[in-house]
């Protein structure tokens, strides 16, 4: 296995652990799970906690109850003796064995006859009692064979009276009790977190609207989102997706229109050159075509010129468009570069010195690659040029401006723009009226420029006529290098 | 066939105006939906050319007005812009043919024939008349089964005649159709041109209606 496949094969198999990675980490839970879980956990938490609570409070209270019954029938009990004759119980010599009563509800109870500090004569008891002789008087909680016992004894004119009952019968009329409150609030507890799942369901069924309705749109739909009757929480995410959408839908319009728009710049010279080839191709076929195909291939060069240079401004306003690359490093004077876009602007014109270069005292030195900075004044230049008759001059005028900024400001005598135009002008392809012999992109190139390396372009009509355009780029962007003196103006 | 041509590209102007010419007819350019308005409305065209990026107006905008004002002279639109929605859009605002940037010069001829020749309300290429015989694409006449040769103007001219048998053209008429507005032209040029004709094509094929102009006659002698 060489080595390329070695690669081909490794690629799907990371590929398979992302993906799979993807899936682990990144599913989130759905809302309504999200939703059900936090509710129904701080449900269940809040009422287990009021449940035990009340268990508490239950075992309290029922323990109390018993208590007060143990002493209720001790009470009764001893009333029940005092009314006895004495000599009933006196008369009879000591018993062998007590009376034994059958009780039913597991209460035990003994009296006894007082004989002294210390010693008693049982005289009955019950026959679950577990001997309660030596308790003392009081509550308290005995072990009797193993089982606890609660019990009290009362002492009264010479009757003990001592009843007790068993704590573990206790605990299971507790546990009855709870079982009995605590299997409704079970199924309600169920119930409620069944409805709250349907609930939230419903609840949720607005989102679910939104996105059937954003689910129906087509790529290419360009009418605004329909109104849907989104709740107020939702509004917010409706109309940021509408937003969104409008946004969207303004960045593709105006990708559009710049397709068409460059297809007519490319176009528009290809079909010049097409047709006036076919021209040639016909006159020379007659008698008297040298002339007509002598015309035709003077202007095929020129429709050949004009296709070059819109292609070339074309790359280059592509190539500063890529805003995610770093703009390019570079440094640049700006007196050199200035002399350079003249050099370059007047190297095809008929009429040389035309372009007059005003420089301030001193060096300046910018943070603008030298061929940047050159093609954005060479287009401003041309533009100038483009725009005035020969014989009126063009100025270009560095200098630096009340914000110490440097300005390249390049004034004509032509027809200026209006405020108007003016704004419109450094929008790609935008032309003014009849003028075809630019390709519309200079000054979108100049512009592009200009914010790339921090800077502005600035249009204005001169008064009486002409435009004057400045570049500028601020000061933190250049620095000085000497006062040296730069010679101070012409070229 | 005189052509208008409304293109706002001077290089392409000039290549069609020259292409167009070298096969006989008379083309006349404007640049602005203006002048073209003020050429339509003082002039005879037997067919447009329009570009549609026109400096001070749409041409769809210009297309769509002369159709709702009732002009009907056949349009063909010219255009770089490709999207199938701008066609539709085109023909949807009354233009007749759809020709895309850039174009074959022989195709724009064959097309603004047709389009003339749909207008005259004939669906094939070749019209007879009596002796006569003529193909419209290549302008070829015979007479008899003779081929004639025949000037760029006469050409025109037979061409003009040709298109509205049973009308009478005015003089005016038939200079727009030999020279465009471009040219001045002496009053008495056309009648130069009608007398080649009625030496080459017979005494009758140019019937003169006094006072009013010129109409098609019989061919041959």
């Amino acid at each position: 296995m060489n080595r390329m496949s070695i690669l081909k094969n490794a690629a799907p198999e990371k590929a398979d652990k992302t993906l799979s990675a993807k899936s682990r980490i990144g599913r989130p839970w759905s809302l309504r799970v999200r939703l059900l879980t936090i509710i129904g956990v701080s449900l269940v938490t809040l009422w287990s906690l009021v449940a035990v609570w009340m268990l508490i409070d239950v075992r309290r209270e029922l323990r109390t109850a018993l208590d007060d019954r143990l002493a209720a029938s001790a009470r009764m009990v001893a009333g029940l003796v005092m009314q006895l004759p004495r000599e009933s119980m006196a008369l009879g010599k000591p018993m062998e064995s007590a009376l034994d009563v059958v009780a039913r509800d597991g209460l035990a109870c003994e009296v006894s006859l007082l004989r002294g500090e210390v010693t008693m004569q049982p005289v009955a008891r019950t026959t679950s009692s577990p001997g309660l002789a030596d308790v003392q008087p009081g509550y308290s909680t005995r072990s009797f064979g193993g089982k606890l016992w609660r019990t009290y004894v009362l002492q009264e004119g010479g009757i003990r009276i001592a009843t007790a009952d068993r704590i573990d019968v206790r605990e299971s009329l507790l546990r009855d009790i709870a079982l009995t409150a605590g299997i409704p609030f079970a199924v309600a507890l169920a119930g409620s977190l069944l409805l709250l799942w349907f609930g939230i369901g419903s609840g949720l069924r607005p989102i679910e609207k939104v996105r059937a309705a954003l689910a129906r749109r087509g790529p290419s739909n360009t009418a605004p989102l329909p109104e849907t009757q989104a709740p107020p929480e939702l509004r917010p995410l409706v109309d940021t997706i509408a937003h969104l959408v409008g946004r969207m839908q303004e960045a593709m319009a105006r990708e559009r229109r710049f397709t068409d728009d460059a297809a007519h710049e490319l176009r528009t010279p290809l079909t010049g050159i097409k047709t006036h080839l076919q021209v040639m191709r016909l006159a020379t076929r007659k008698a008297d075509g040298a002339l007509v195909a002598q015309q035709a291939l003077a202007d095929v060069e020129r429709g050949v010129l004009r296709l070059q240079n819109t292609l070339d401004q074309l790359l280059l306003l592509a190539r500063l468009d890529g805003s995610l690359q770093p703009a390019p490093q570079g440094r640049s004077f700006a007196d050199a570069a200035a002399r350079l876009a003249i050099d370059d602007a007047q190297a095809g014109q008929p009429a040389k010195g035309r372009v007059r270069l005003v420089l301030p005292n001193r060096t300046i030195e910018l943070a603008v690659p030298e061929s940047l900075l050159v093609c954005a004044l060479r287009n401003l230049l041309d533009n100038a040029m483009r725009y005035s008759t020969v014989p009126s001059e063009v100025v270009l005028r560095v200098e630096m401006d009340e914000n110490q900024a440097v300005a390249f400001c390049v004034c004509d005598e032509g027809p200026g723009l209006s405020k108007a135009d003016c704004a419109l002008a450094t929008q790609r392809f935008w032309r003014r009226g009849t003028a075809s012999q630019g390709s519309g992109l200079g000054l979108s190139i100049v512009s592009e420029i200009a914010s790339r390396y921090a800077g502005s372009l600035q249009l204005r009509p001169r008064n009486p006529a002409g435009l004057e355009a400045c570049l500028k780029f601020p000061e933190n962007f250049t620095h000085q290098t000497t006062a040296d003196m730069a010679p101070a103006s012409g070229y | 066939m005189h052509i208008l041509l409304i293109e706002d590209d001077e290089l392409v102007a000039r290549g069609v105006t020259a292409g167009l010419r070298l096969h006989g007819l008379t083309v006349d350019w404007v640049g602005t939906a203006a002048a073209a308005q003020a050429a339509l409305d003082s002039f005879h065209f037997d067919v447009c050319i329009l570009d549609l990026g026109l400096p001070d107006e749409d041409g769809m905008a210009l297309l769509r007005r002369w159709r709702t004002r009732g002009q009907s002279l056949p349009v063909l639109v010219l255009t770089a812009r490709d999207a199938v929605e701008y066609r539709v859009e085109g023909l949807q605002a009354g233009a007749d043919d759809y020709l895309l940037k850039p174009f074959d010069l022989d195709e724009l001829l064959a097309r603004l024939h047709a389009l003339h020749r749909r207008a005259a309300g004939r669906s094939v290429n070749q019209v007879n008349h009596g002796s006569l015989s003529f193909l419209a694409s290549t302008g070829e006449v015979a007479l008899e089964g003779a081929r004639i040769d025949l000037s760029r103007r006469e050409l025109a001219l037979l061409r003009a005649l040709l298109q509205h048998p049973q009308r009478v053209l005015s003089a005016e008429r038939l200079r727009d159709s030999l020279y465009g507005f471009e040219q001045e032209v002496e009053s008495n040029a056309i009648n130069v041109h009608i007398y080649h004709l009625r030496r080459k094509l017979g005494p009758n094929i140019v019937e003169t209606v006094r006072g009013q102009g010129y109409r098609l006659g019989a061919a041959g002698w």
